[in-house]
């Protein structure tokens, strides 16, 4: 996202929080409008208009899945119906407006959406007659959202859906081996689908109207890179009456400065001297492979935890207190509290609806303990590095962490059992010291599989940090 | 009965979680955040008090923001009893 584009989300942020009433559905027709405006060029333009508009279909198809029969009545939901579809409408009208700087003007003729729009609601009315009585429904859309998230993440994928569509078209596929498909914010979109599905089946999901649900999935300014909050969570603050106190106001300016500044000043100037291909090749000096490596992992955080406070300091303008994502990561002194601090929400995600499942149930087989650790750690960290895309690097940097948590895991263990009385503070303070450099030195080395664009280079880059190959 | 149950889960924690007998731990302290019981250890924890309390701790409930004190968790069984 861009400078502008941010300060237009502040300024919108800031109309927003005056108003009295209305905030519900100001908030949905903004997150609607930001879910088609942002979203990047595509391979088939048309899919600039259509990916959108799927977002939004899916997201209000799952709504009626998993609310109930009294919040599904047409009294309380016929504001957020028409709000959504001015804004789509408007938007698809931009063909007519020619107001190319904000959308482009080639969006779907009239009768195309119109069409798509009655279709849609068809579905829609017979879902919800079935939804009800056809409970493996959610179960579907379940397991649909991770195909779709699969694919979305699999370049492999990507590619040869393209050369079929373009077979089928009896088209030549263009030369170049990559082809531009994204669907903007999915990533962040699938956790919120697919934890109030999994929550309405445990019977845990607070009912929630159809403006809600929508605000909760494509709230936005978080959509796109989180935090991933919870709709409980999320509605209460949306159902509480806005009183903001200059100390809100001053909080919420100081988190969107602090993380603008961290974003495009500090991220950005990082991003100089952070480590890439290009220095992995050409640099013969350890130690300045070293630097330009601490130099990416300062990058990397304080592009994300800034992007993060721009959030947080958004939602607090409209009297929406998102969860916070970061807490001071690069300062702990083992791996597993460096998991706890670092993209908090997503590893609170995986910790709830993978990890704690995965181990309540080994826990009741007769499997050792060392082994559900290991077992559970590694696939954790492995689907959260393929959540970034399906690639050997992802994977390898998930388990890269999987080891090392398991490794820590066991020696904090072994030291637990042999220490009888604290430590003298001194030792502690220098075993935490201790701790924070090792921990933050395994982050690091991590880096490499995450950001270099092959196995073989970050081993390259590896084996240089460590005086080989220079 | 809130001082029974965070003397009980105390108890547990300290010998069979990080099996420590002789560690003291305060109904107040921050047992989750501190890093004092890890995520595993989490789950060993709750299935302790689904046993002894016949109260259901969901896989979601287990983080900080939940409970991060005996004293929490102790309100937490509570109110389940109830």
């Amino acid at each position: 996202m861009t400078i502008v584009q941010l300060g237009i989300f502040a300024l919108v942020a800031i109309l927003i929080g005056q108003l009295k009433k209305s905030r519900e559905l100001a908030i949905l027709a903004a997150s609607v409008f930001v879910l088609f405006w942002l979203q990047p060029s595509q391979q088939f333009v048309s899919l600039v208009f259509w990916i959108p508009a799927a977002t939004i279909g899916l997201t209000i198809f799952t709504w009626l899945l998993v609310s109930t029969p009294e919040s599904r009545v047409w009294e309380v939901n016929w504001p957020s119906i028409l709000v959504i579809a001015v804004v789509v409408l408007l938007i698809d009208l931009n063909q007519f407006f020619g107001l190319e700087t904000i959308y482009m003007t080639t969006t779907p003729r009239l009768w195309m959406i119109g069409t798509g729009f009655i279709v849609y609601i068809s579905f829609l009315m017979a879902a919800t007659r079935l939804a009800d009585k056809l409970k493996f429904l959610l179960t579907a859309v379940f397991i649909g959202i991770i195909f779709l998230l699969v694919y979305l993440k699999t370049p492999f994928l990507i590619s040869k859906s393209f050369e079929l569509i373009y077979a089928l078209r009896g088209q030549e596929s263009p030369a170049e081996a990559h082809y531009i498909f994204s669907w903007l914010g999915f990533s962040y979109i699938t956790f919120r689908l697919m934890h109030t599905v999994r929550d309405f089946q445990t019977g845990r999901l607070p009912a929630l109207n159809l403006g809600e649900y929508v605000n909760y999935v494509i709230f936005f300014p978080s959509f796109t890179a989180g935090p991933i909050d919870r709709a409980e969570r999320f509605v209460q603050e949306l159902r509480t009456p806005i009183a903001l106190a200059d100390q809100d106001w001053l909080e919420a300016g100081k988190r969107f400065f602090l993380g603008m500044f961290k974003k495009f000043v500090i991220a950005d100037s990082l991003a100089l001297i952070a480590i890439n291909e290009m220095l992995v090749n050409q640099v013969h000096s350890a130690a300045w492979m070293w630097f330009f490596l601490y130099m990416y992992s300062l990058r990397i955080y304080f592009d994300f935890s800034g992007y993060t406070d721009v959030a947080i300091g958004l939602a607090r303008v409209m009297g929406v207190r998102l969860p916070e994502n970061f807490a001071s990561p690069y300062f702990k002194p083992n791996l597993t509290l460096f998991w706890n601090s670092w993209h908090m929400t997503l590893t609170q995600w995986f910790r709830a609806y993978l990890f704690n499942p995965m181990t309540r149930w080994m826990r009741t087989k007769n499997i050792s303990i060392p082994l559900i650790i290991f077992a559970t750690q590694i696939c954790t960290m492995s689907l959260i590095g393929l959540w970034h895309g399906v690639s050997w690097n992802f994977l390898l940097w998930g388990i890269w962490h999987g080891v090392g948590l398991f490794i820590q895991n066991r020696w904090s263990e072994f030291v637990r059992v042999r220490t009888t009385s604290p430590l003298p503070p001194r030792r502690q303070l220098l075993l935490n010291a201790g701790g924070i450099f090792l921990t933050f030195n395994f982050v690091s080395l991590g880096w490499l599989f995450f950001t270099l664009p092959s196995p073989q280079i970050a081993l390259l880059a590896m084996s240089k940090l460590f005086g080989i190959g220079l | 009965m809130s001082v029974e149950i965070t003397s009980t889960l105390a108890k547990h924690i300290a010998e069979k979680i990080i099996k420590q007998p002789s560690r003291v731990i305060t109904p107040d302290e921050p047992i989750i955040s501190s890093g004092l019981i890890d995520s595993f250890s989490l789950m060993d924890l709750a299935l302790y008090v689904e046993d002894t309390f016949g109260v259901r701790i969901d896989d979601t409930e287990l983080n900080a923001t939940s409970f991060d004190s005996l004293d929490q968790l102790a309100s937490l069984i509570q109110s389940r009893k109830a």
